[in-house]
């Protein structure tokens, strides 16, 4: 029995792998575990190597996710050659033994350097490359318990026993793995029923075909091995969670905050947020959310903005590449005092760069994009509850102080898929700032908070040009100076008024402190956790207005400080040193776009705390 | 009385610009529609025929070069019940704002687009449009342009436009009887406007449309068929055919097409939608639970 675990499911994309990462973690959650899961996936629709990278937990909602696993469940032969490495001495694998003559050199899908450092491993330890012989290594060197399965005759049966035809039967392989997992873990058949309905509703007979072969295997290896891996005690105490990735609980936030226009443009890793808003567009009784798909993100936000004049919440979704193509609606916006909400999942640059992959390298694009200057506020996120909150607070932030508000996230916050517990909805606030009511409407009157009248209720102009109060054209410097400075006096009342845009965890008067932003908070608060020497975490909220005050008064406590990030070179300590002259000297940093793991980073700590001035990161395939 | 739509800003367009024509015919169409200015709104792109609005006593918004048309989706679609016309030049609308305008007629949105097309940017002293002829140079130009020229109907027609028609800048009688007419229709409708350009384009003058113009018999040649309007819209023989080339009723708009998947979509546009109560959101706990109740996870006992 253990209190946590930490999975791999790995298999061919298209292959049957998210319904058996989406059955089993609903089993997990049902039998009241916490659960926390990396999707790593190529920019590919079927064939390539994708996995679900796990912790299980039955004492707490995971946090981070450790490079080390206890059980590495494989639906092919490609997942064993690529993840065998990571399994724990002792560690647990699932395996189809009618894959064990595979070599690499016969899967195509496998990329040429992960070949030639799979020869080089199989020389080092004096293997023929054979799945076979890599499992006798396992079990010998690493005394790994391996769960044999043959997979094709384990469909054999389920064929003859429903009498279906050998193409529908392999539809089912997801259901072995699902078994094997079960009975390793114990799982009750109850719960991982819960998942195959709840991913089935309303066909019957697939819900059956499918237990029966989850049960079949669950019996096969439970007798062999028992449930060596069963989850301690009965769990978390809430009776029920929300199962969400990034993009769903952002897209629950903003519908939350009234959000009744979303435009798009289909872009990984943020179109899959459009996709489920729209899914929930209507309401019963209060209307809906129009989620449209234009033709380029010139038009998402161009559409999105007229949206906004009309007094509706509006707001688009995308990624790198997709914002450089907004980048001219957002200046527009700035210089109207537009509210929208730009919500933005970073990912591998430049370019196309790592599509499917992480990144936290876009802070600067985000800060300082569009030419001229105007007022934006910067939100950032570092888990799935955070981005439930910003979500809601971008838009009262935008319409209090109507400028854009770009809301900046990464494809690990987007693809990460947690249980978190609901959101105290009565605690929501939504503030649509100062609203015009008289006679006379001047858009841009008076300020630096003009009221807001909306097209449709008054006549008002507006322009991308500099203009007077009225919104017409006007080059006149004195106005340019009022105007230009009205705009920008905005940002100091948010300066002023926006609280929690920095927190920080840990004990006061620290030698360590560790300065980082967004999905990097989770794994940095279980490192420190583990680490002899005293650490403290400043975490970043909010970038712009940029939290100088409290920055500054942080930096120059602790003896060294590093900064934590998903870039080459980290962007956070530039914009520091940008607002506050602090040069941040220490970093750690990954840039392969997997995740950062909780053992690596405690290692690259460590090494800092030893000397070291870089360390960057390099675990995760 | 009938209301006056102009404004107290100074209209600077070189003297004998064809847009001086066009924004008096939009007076006198919007006075004879007797618009509210409070619910109708024009849009424009950028150059000398983005500051239109500004010349407009409408809800006006001067946006981003080529970008007229999606603003002005975005406003439509929020708040289907305001009255929007795009204004936008040949160089906006078919050069840098092409995909928009093709995006435009695939939705078939109610919207009206007003094209001046001088073949020209005019703004920018005169560099060649889409729509200028290949082989002219006018004496804006170094060489003469060795790209096509864009037909903006036929591209009109077979984006999926339902209402496309031409008229003339210095017809005023005729462009505000097609300005009112697309404004009239159900639909998304393309006005393509022959315009001079004083200053920079010395071909393309008054004198040289006037000579050309041929106005329909009816202002309607009733096609309903795209290839047969398409040929009725061509310049054949040097002659440039001005009137309402095609019309479709059949195709519905965007808003009945958004209306046939999200309820009360025209009874509750999104613009005028409650979304907050007493300063809270109107999700109460319980709403947001059966709204996302698939990803609800209750624990098994």
């Amino acid at each position: 029995m253990v209190e946590k675990l930490s999975i791999i499911l790995g298999g061919a994309q298209g292959s049957g792998l998210e319904t058996t990462i989406q059955i089993l973690s609903t089993a997990f959650a049902s039998s009241g575990n916490g659960f926390l899961a990396d999707r790593e996936y190529y920019s590919n629709i079927k064939g390539r190597h994708s996995y679900a990278h796990a912790k299980v937990s039955s004492v707490e909602i995971p946090r981070s996710i450790d490079s080390k696993i206890d059980l590495l469940g494989c639906m092919d032969a490609e997942t064993l050659f690529t993840h065998f490495e990571d399994i724990v001495e002792g560690g647990y694998l699932i395996y189809d033994t009618s894959t064990g003559e595979k070599t690499q050199d016969s899967i195509k899908s496998i990329e040429n350097p992960l070949r030639k450092r799979l020869e080089e491993s199989f020389e080092e330890i004096g293997i023929d490359g054979t799945v076979s012989s890599l499992v006798e290594h396992l079990k010998e060197e690493k005394k790994v318990e391996v769960v044999e399965l043959d997979y094709p005759s384990i469909l054999e049966d389920i064929q003859k026993e429903f009498d279906i035809s050998s193409s529908h039967a392999s539809r089912y392989v997801s259901s072995i793995l699902i078994g094997a997992v079960a009975g390793l873990m114990g799982l009750e058949e109850d719960v991982v029923k819960s998942g195959i309905e709840r991913k089935f509703e309303g066909k019957e007979k697939i819900t059956e075909q499918n237990m029966f072969l989850v049960n079949k295997v669950s019996e096969m290896v439970e007798r062999e091995h028992g449930s060596p891996l069963k989850l301690e005690g009965s769990g978390l105490d809430e009776d029920e969670l929300l199962m969400v990735n990034g993009n769903e609980i952002t897209g629950m936030g903003k519908i939350t905050a009234g959000m009744r226009f979303q435009s798009y443009y289909p872009i990984t890793p943020a179109a899959d947020e459009s996709f489920f808003i729209e899914q929930h567009a209507s309401f019963e009784d209060e209307g809906n959310v129009l989620v449209f798909q234009t033709e380029d993100e010139l038009a998402a936000i161009t559409s999105c903005i007229g949206a906004a004049l009309t007094g509706t919440r509006s707001a688009t979704a995308t990624s790198g590449p997709g914002f450089a193509l907004m980048v001219e609606g957002l200046g527009w916006a700035g210089i109207n005092e537009v509210p929208i909400v730009i919500t933005y999942y970073q990912r591998g640059g430049p370019s196309t760069g790592q599509p499917t992959r992480g990144s936290q390298d876009d802070l600067m694009n985000a800060l300082y994009s569009s030419h001229g200057n105007f007022p934006r506020i910067v939100l950032v996120s570092g888990d799935h509850e955070e981005a439930f909150n910003d979500a809601v607070k971008a838009f009262n932030l935008a319409e209090k102080y109507q400028t854009p508000v770009i809301h900046l996230m990464d494809k690990f916050v987007a693809n990460f898929v947690k249980t978190i517990p609901v959101p105290e909805m009565n605690e929501i606030e939504i503030d649509r700032g100062a609203l015009f009511e008289g006679e006379d409407y001047r858009r841009f009157e008076g300020g630096p908070i003009s009221e807001r009248a909306f097209l449709g209720s008054e006549v008002m102009w507006y322009t991308g040009s500099e203009h007077d109060a009225e919104g017409n054209v006007s080059e006149d410097p004195m106005n340019r100076i009022k105007m230009h400075q009205k705009r920008m006096d905005k940002l100091k009342i948010a300066e002023e008024e926006m609280d929690e845009r920095v927190i920080y965890f840990g004990p006061e008067n620290v030698k360590n402190l560790i300065v980082g932003w967004g999905s990097v908070k989770g794994v940095v608060l279980d490192a420190m956790e583990e680490m002899d020497e005293d650490f403290g975490y400043l975490h970043f909220r909010c970038f712009s207005p940029f939290p100088s005050e409290e920055v500054t008064s942080y930096l120059g406590k602790s003896e060294t400080v590093i900064a934590v990030e998903h870039s080459y070179s980290p962007r956070v300590s530039e914009v520091v040193s940008l607002n506050t002259g602090y040069q941040i000297e220490k970093e750690v940093v990954k840039f392969t776009g997997r995740p950062i793991y909780r053992d690596e980073l405690i290692d690259s700590l460590g090494s800092i705390i030893e000397g070291s001035d870089r360390e960057v990161l390099k675990h995760g395939p | 009385m009938a209301r006056e739509y102009g404004t107290d800003n100074w209209i600077d367009w070189c003297p004998g610009c064809g847009d001086f024509g066009i924004v008096s015919s939009v007076y006198r169409a919007f006075s004879e529609l007797e618009l509210e200015p409070e619910r109708t709104v024009v849009v424009s792109g950028i150059g000398c025929s983005g500051k239109m609005p500004h010349f407009i006593d409408v809800n006006g918004v001067h946006t981003l070069h080529g970008r007229a048309i999606p603003f002005a989706t975005g406003i439509k679609m929020a708040n289907p019940e305001l009255g929007v016309v795009v204004n936008g030049g040949d160089g906006d609308l078919l050069g840098i704002g092409a995909g928009h305008f093709l995006a435009l007629g695939r939705r078939n949105l109610d919207v009206l687009v007003m094209m001046h097309d001088n073949r020209v940017y005019g703004l920018t002293k005169g560099q060649a449009s889409p729509t200028l002829p290949r082989d002219t140079k006018t004496k804006a130009l170094n060489t003469p342009s060795i790209q096509d020229a864009v037909e903006p109907l036929a591209l009109a027609i077979t984006s999926g436009y339902t209402h496309v028609a031409r008229s003339f800048a210095m017809d005023s009688d005729h462009l505000k009887e097609a300005i009112k007419d697309g404004i009239e229709h159900e639909g998304a409708a393309f006005l393509n406007i022959l315009q001079p350009c004083v200053t920079y384009n010395d071909i393309h003058t008054s004198e040289y449309f006037n000579e050309r113009i041929e106005k329909l018999e009816d202002w309607d040649a009733g096609s309903v068929d795209p290839p047969e309007a398409i040929s009725k819209s061509r310049v054949q023989e040097e002659k440039i055919p001005l009137g309402l080339f095609y019309k479709d009723t059949e195709t519905p708009t965007f808003e009945e097409r958004i209306a046939g998947q999200l309820t009360d979509y025209l009874e509750k546009v999104p613009a005028e939608q409650d979304i907050e109560e007493d300063g809270k959101t109107i999700l109460d706990k319980e709403a947001f639970r059966s709204k996302f109740d698939e990803n609800l996870i209750k624990k098994e006992k």
